[in-house]
């Protein structure tokens, strides 16, 4: 009677076609990728053995450390700068009552943007002469910025672009936390003589901290796989300035001599970098907050 | 490894030709090519189509539609000319070919050969005809890997096989695998309103040179306009620079291992791009400027001079792109330096642009692609080319073709080729990929003021031995 | 946490020293501010737009233009086919976001209601893996395995990788909210003699529908921006999506901003008046999702 619910081919006719694709353009891609980090292919000739010698060069690499250091840059600006600004504007936007609406739909706007699109966007912004945002710096006298040729700059430009585009979209999920926690709670705290500033932090903050800590861990997963903006902004220039390791990846493995075996090698380097990433955040943030779910 | 000095010899010859055909036209230094050139031209294309299209007509029945990709790199205002005659070219091979639709696909030049090109040529799966650059990094790399269509005997079917002044960049071992599509060399455009407004005279002399720049500098013009986005920009001119200081030699010597880029000459270009680097002499902000921005800055009258390849004179006789500085702006090669090794006037020369084809071809495919190579290598399109791009000719041209040329900008680079003696090519063509690329990074750095012009040179020298102990 | 505090201090310190209207109003100041930083580059670009040159964009960057001047649309809709990049892209984010919720729904219904409760779980760890796999790892390995596919240069190079990519967290999202569907129905069902699959269609699909919406708008969008595989899979311009058509289009047209800025509203606009009608199921199903994730 129950057969039909227990029947293994019924079961795999639902399983295999998700199992298949999902082998052949993960689990397959992987496991070649295992492989060919130990070559040297590069597509025109043929391959051969090289032990570790596109890690070794990697780590030798010192634009690739940079781009291991720029990688770094992108995590704590998130998670340093970008988490609190979202706390802070999605608690202002839970406690109005006006407009809210307005707000939510507004700052979740250049979320569904295309990250190319929003890096020309901001390519053109950030043109030093006729740009808008110099010449909006020239009204207070300062000469213009260089902000994506500088090296001084590129990287800031590139975060702050970054930070235009995805902090609404975590201002909206937690500001969906926010306005989720009973109006009781707050009601309770105004009575009691609590300020606004004491209610944002001593009970709206450790109400969300849940969804802080999902911000926190998207942050830090989005800023791993940062690579569009940064072609399509600067290409990891200038001078390295804005690289990546994803970038870095790109450029190599496809750049002016492509060599495939390097490529998956540094492919290799940021999947463990991503595991340690998330093992340190499981064991440490992520540890008293159970499952989110 | 003196290919790129013959290459520049012929290209000086096909200039000194060229000038005498401008300047006297009862001249009849080359009469046996004048004489077949001018048959093929009276005749034009009518005749000269025959027999590809007997041999394409028993197919005509049965003309299965097909379709041939072309990727070009035409994708500019600037480049319109050229696309004009690609569009002609194409629209004559589709009509040439029956089934034939040619499927256009513009890419901007960088991307393709430093991007899109190497990634499909790595995969095997390049467009059918597609823009290719010659030399040890392009064509050659390509054609060792089997991945391009052996032209030789094309060519030889079509008869042209001995028009093309110069295809050392593109063979090897006896074998053609690419057709340039015009010669080129490099020098300084200058303005010459801006030019005649602070009273400089076109330089002839280094100290001519730098003081124009000191002027220009100290009258808030920037002196050379630059956009160092994409490292082949700057490159142009570090090449030259090598070319003088360390002398015409210097750059077929770096991949013999005959040349160090560590050695004093080659530092000492080096230094002097750095020089003029700290005295702001190059656009500012230039590492995020593109080529095309380059351009701009130079007719907007923001700089005083660029360093560009001649085929952008085409530009400056157009309204619509160079405003206030059509037919304003001059031309002259780099002057010889203050202790510079060897021939001091000599030039660099390219016929490295052109066109490449996939080797994996179905049989209506190749029928399509030599028809392609006969419409596009012809004596029309190759003087369509010099009149309308400025681009100097691959192929052979009549004296009295080239005596059309009236453009100001092209014959004064013709006359430049002319006087030099002696040529060099690019070291973007002669140095293997892994060493090219890594003077990108290094010219930027030099630009970022991250590295000397003595680092620079320390670690384009090391990425130099290992790539020729790894050709050994 | 440190930062945090300092960050959000001043601000709400206002708003417990200031008089009542104000401190109502201080809020909206602040939002209005970032809501202005949102849209200006929106604003900037249409007024761009319409201006006939770079020279008129320098001279007056913030104001209207003097005379509206819409050649630059004729021109880049010719010139940049993006009627062309806007179909592709629609049709793969339509075609690979439809496989990809019915793929990872029918896994998900066989994981979490048929009865073959170790395999399932087995099943179930390891589809998530892919979750661990950040994208771009992957990329140098799936381009060599399309290419030995020989499906690189056609959309089936897009439409796998991406319908595949979606896999991992769509079958997440659908398995939890399945899970939570009361198990009285089906077993009725059964008793009726009904089939296994058409209990899948007729029952669990129409129950499940909010959580499909919701990965199907998050596949949509993913599949709609992606840029990085789009950029090196696809060659030929006639089969470029918009977010690597736009890219090509600013290289060819680098210094005309005024075309270029035609571009991005023509990019833009679809979106956006998608973005009006839909708001409410956007961001509800994103932050549904992202919450979950």
């Amino acid at each position: 009677m129950k057969s039909t619910l227990k029947n293994p081919y019924v079961y795999a006719m639902f399983v295999l076609p998700t199992l298949l694709l999902y082998c052949l353009f993960f689990i397959y891609p992987m496991a070649s990728s295992s492989f060919y980090a130990f070559t040297d292919w590069n597509g025109l000739e043929d391959y051969k053995f090289i032990g570790f010698d596109n890690f070794t060069t990697a780590f030798n690499d010192p634009d690739f450390r940079n781009a291991i250091v720029n990688n770094m840059y992108f995590i704590l600006f998130s998670v340093f700068i970008q988490v609190p600004l979202i706390i802070f504007f999605a608690i202002l936007v839970g406690h109005v009552k006006r407009f809210q609406g307005f707000y939510k739909t507004t700052v979740f706007i250049p979320s569904i943007l295309s990250t190319s699109v929003i890096g020309i966007l901001w390519g053109f912004i950030y043109e030093p002469e006729i740009g808008p945002l110099n010449k909006l710096l020239s009204v207070f006298g300062i000469d213009p910025i260089y902000w994506l040729a500088d090296t001084k700059w590129a990287m800031f430009a590139v975060l702050a672009t970054n930070a235009w585009q995805w902090m609404g979209f975590y201002i909206v999920l937690v500001l969906a936390a926010i306005l989720a926690i009973p109006r009781e709670v707050n009601e309770a705290a105004e009575i009691d003589g609590a300020s606004g500033r004491q209610r944002a932090l001593l009970i709206t903050v450790p109400l969300i901290r849940p969804i802080i800590s999902v911000v926190i861990m998207l942050s830090i997963a989005g800023a791993m796989r940062v690579v569009d903006i940064i072609l399509v902004m600067t290409k990891g220039g200038p001078v390295g300035s804005t690289e990546v390791m994803a970038s870095y990846l790109v450029n190599e493995a496809m750049g002016v001599d492509p060599n495939y075996g390097f490529g998956t090698a540094i492919s290799l380097i940021i999947f463990a970098f991503a595991l340690v990433l998330t093992a340190l955040y499981q064991l440490t943030l992520g540890r008293n907050q159970g499952g989110n779910d | 490894m003196k290919k790129s000095i013959y290459l520049g010899i012929t290209l000086i010859l096909a200039a000194s030709t060229v000038l005498s055909a401008c300047g006297d036209k009862s001249d009849k230094s080359s009469t046996e090519t004048d004489k077949t050139q001018t048959a093929t031209t009276t005749d034009t294309t009518e005749k000269t189509d025959t027999p590809a299209k007997t041999e394409d007509t028993p197919k005509k029945e049965e003309a299965e539609p097909f379709t041939v990709s072309l990727r070009h790199i035409q994708v500019s205002d600037a480049q319109k000319f050229r696309k004009a005659i690609l569009d002609d070219v194409v629209k004559k091979t589709e009509a040439d070919v029956p089934g034939l639709t040619i499927e256009l696909d513009g890419v901007e030049d960088q991307v393709n050969r430093f991007t899109k090109l190497p990634a499909e040529m790595a995969a095997g799966n390049p467009p059918k005809i597609f823009d290719l650059f010659g030399g040890a990094g392009d064509a050659l790399k390509y054609a060792k890997a089997g991945r391009l269509l052996d032209l030789t005997p094309i060519i030889a079917e079509l008869g042209i096989g001995d028009k093309f002044l110069n295809l050392n960049q593109f063979t090897l071992d006896g074998k053609v695998y690419g057709l340039p599509i015009g010669g080129s060399t490099e020098g300084f455009f200058y303005s010459k309103p801006l030019f005649e407004k602070y009273g400089i005279k076109e330089p002839t002399t280094w100290d001519e040179l730098e003081a124009a720049a000191d002027t220009l500098s100290k009258n808030k013009i920037t002196p050379f306009a630059m956009g160092s986005k994409g490292a082949w920009v700057p490159n142009m001119l570090v090449n030259t620079l090598i070319g003088r200081y360390a002398g015409p030699e210097a750059i077929d010597g770096f991949p013999a291992g005959s040349q160090a880029w560590n050695s004093p000459e080659v530092v000492a270009a080096f230094s002097k791009y750095q020089e003029w680097e700290k005295k702001g002499y190059f656009t500012k902000g230039e590492l995020g400027l593109e080529y095309a921005d380059m351009l701009n800055q130079f007719v907007t009258g923001k700089a005083g001079m660029m360093f560009d390849g001649s085929w952008r004179s085409s530009v400056f006789k157009d309204q619509a792109q160079a405003g206030d500085l059509t037919n304003q702006v001059g031309f002259f090669t780099m002057p010889g330096v203050p202790n510079g090794k060897g021939n001091q006037l000599a030039v660099n020369g390219n016929y490295s642009n052109g066109y490449g084809f996939s080797a994996d071809l179905k049989p209506e495919e190749l029928t399509a692609v030599k028809a392609f190579i006969k419409n596009m290598y012809s004596e029309e399109m190759q003087l369509r080319g010099l009149l309308e791009d400025g681009l100097l000719p691959s192929m052979k041209l009549s004296d009295e073709s080239i005596a059309k040329v009236e453009d100001p900008i092209v014959k004064q680079v013709m006359q430049i080729l002319g006087n030099s003696g002696g040529a060099f090519s690019h070291f973007d063509s002669t140095v293997a990929s892994d060493v090219y690329k890594e003077s990108e990074s290094q010219i930027q750095k030099l630009i970022a003021g991250k590295s000397s012009a003595q680092e620079v040179a320390d670690a384009m020298q090391k990425v130099q031995e290992k790539a020729l102990a790894a050709a050994k | 946490m440190q930062t945090l505090l300092k960050r959000t201090q001043p601000a709400i310190r206002n708003r417990v020293a200031v008089p009542k209207p104000v401190k109502r109003v201080l809020p909206h100041v602040v939002l209005m501010v970032y809501v202005a930083i949102i849209l200006f580059p929106f604003i900037f670009v249409v007024f761009s737009s319409l201006k006939q040159s770079n020279l008129e964009i320098a001279a007056h960057p913030f104001g209207f233009p003097t005379k509206l001047y819409f050649h630059n649309y004729v021109e880049a809709w010719v010139k940049a086919k993006i009627g062309v990049y806007f179909w592709n892209s629609l049709y793969l984010s339509l075609s690979s976001s439809a496989v990809g919720v019915l793929l990872a729904a029918a896994t998900a219904f066989a994981l979490t209601r048929m009865k073959l409760l170790r395999t399932s779980k087995v099943i179930y760890q390891f589809v998530l893996i892919g979750m661990l796999i950040p994208g771009n790892v992957l990329f140098i390995a799936q381009y060599m395995l399309v290419m030995k596919m020989g499906i690189l240069n056609t959309h089936w190079a897009l439409f796998l990788p991406y319908t595949a990519g979606a896999l991992p967290l769509s079958v997440l999202l659908i398995a939890a909210f399945m899970r939570n569907i009361p198990t009285d129905l089906e077993e009725a069902a059964v008793v009726d003699g009904m089939g296994a699959i058409r209990m899948f269609l007729v029952l669990i699909l129409p129950l499940t529908m909010p959580a499909l919406v919701t990965v199907f708008i998050v596949n949509f969008l993913g599949v709609w921006n992606e840029y990085l595989l789009a950029n090196f899979f696809i060659s030929k311009d006639a089969l470029r999506t918009l977010p690597t058509g736009m890219v090509g289009f600013r290289d060819s047209f680098q210094t005309n901003y005024a075309l270029i800025c035609t571009g991005i509203v023509f990019s833009v606009t679809p979106v956006l008046v998608l973005y009006a009608f839909l708001q409410e199921k956007i961001i509800e199903g994103i932050t549904a999702g992202s919450v979950k994730g």
